[in-house]
């Protein structure tokens, strides 16, 4: 999901690295008021585990592939903000060490993989708590449902941004159905990972999981 | 042992095994994304390598075999995030300190 230089036309370039920006330095203010020095050891480990995850691309049946991109991971075990963290230490690292995604669509990339997918996963995963009585009950469907949504959604919006360009006028209707068709059905994998990881964190240090916080899940 | 350290195991496992899914089976089906899908049905050009400012370029080290340089790379990658991690956390303890010390009212 990692767009390249060359895709964004500069309008749509720009809006998505002002949208980082303003996000990114919000982000950044709530992550200062909770950051302790373990805080900052889980963030990085996470960040590092995302990072070589995300290097083991599964090719598929019938000519396509796909990685985790852990957004909804990240931000189920560490909350928006430091989520956000996390997975933009991960996407920075991989555009200006490894040139994967360009950098002048890392705004975009940003916006989908660190800011649309962590914020649905971790809205899907509060919303399931909220609503499902049963704990284990709710930390599968949350963190299932969570890691799908949150691929869906990201490769919606990803077929959003380069649809949108002056030279396209019809873009987006090309490019819509074609990311968010594929990521509902790869986004499947991703929400199995996802459920993998939490319901294993959740039994062994069930206190690690931030989004659990206050909501009398234990 | 910790939740970190068994983490960051997993970690480095992965790098290890990375070249399988990153070069050996990519190599052996293509990897193709969605992304890729899209973009060649607006004609969208990739100006990756034209404007490419890195010799790591798709997790690669020159000279090396592929599967070396994949591995490598996952490695220098991790390393980075870490070392950033380490230096964050350092400069969080020198901050706590100095607002320590700080006399208060």
């Amino acid at each position: 999901m990692h767009i390249p230089d060359g895709f964004l036309d500069p309008a749509t370039a720009a809006l998505t690295y002002l949208l980082m920006l303003g996000y990114g330095g919000y982000a950044l203010y709530k992550a200062k008021q909770m950051l302790s020095a373990e805080l900052v050891s889980l963030v990085t480990v996470l960040a590092a585990a995302i990072f070589a995850a995300q290097m083991l691309n599964w090719p598929l049946p019938g000519g396509t592939s796909l990685h985790l991109v852990g957004g909804a991971l990240a931000a189920i075990l560490l909350g928006p903000w430091l989520g956000f963290i996390a997975l933009f230490l991960v996407l920075f690292i991989q555009c200006v060490v490894f040139h994967d995604g360009g950098i002048t669509t890392l705004g975009a990339n940003v916006l989908n993989m660190a800011i649309v997918a962590c914020l649905t996963g971790y809205l899907t995963y509060k919303s399931a708590l909220k609503l499902i009585k049963r704990w284990d009950a709710a930390r599968l469907l949350g963190s299932f449902i969570g890691g799908w949504l949150s691929i869906t959604i990201a490769g919606l919006a990803c077929g959003l941004e380069i649809g949108y360009s002056p030279a396209f006028p019809y873009g987006v209707a090309v490019t819509v159905p074609i990311m968010a068709g594929w990521h509902a059905a790869l986004g499947v994998i991703e929400g199995i990972i996802t459920a993998l990881t939490i319901l294993y964190v959740a039994r062994k240090s069930p206190d690690l999981i931030a989004s659990e916080a206050g909501v009398g899940v234990a | 042992m910790t939740c970190l350290k068994k983490a960051l195991i997993a970690t480095l496992i992965l790098v290890v095994v990375s070249p399988i899914f990153g070069v050996f089976l990519a190599d052996l089906v293509g990897y193709h994304e969605p992304l890729d899908v899209a973009a060649e049905a607006l004609g969208l050009e990739d100006l990756t390598e034209t404007m490419n400012w890195t010799p790591l370029l798709d997790y690669m080290v020159p000279g090396l075999p592929a599967e070396v340089g994949y591995m490598l790379s996952g490695f220098i990658g991790v390393a980075i995030i870490l070392a950033i991690g380490l230096a964050a956390s350092r400069a969080l303890r020198a901050m706590r300190r100095v607002e320590d010390k700080k006399p208060s009212g």
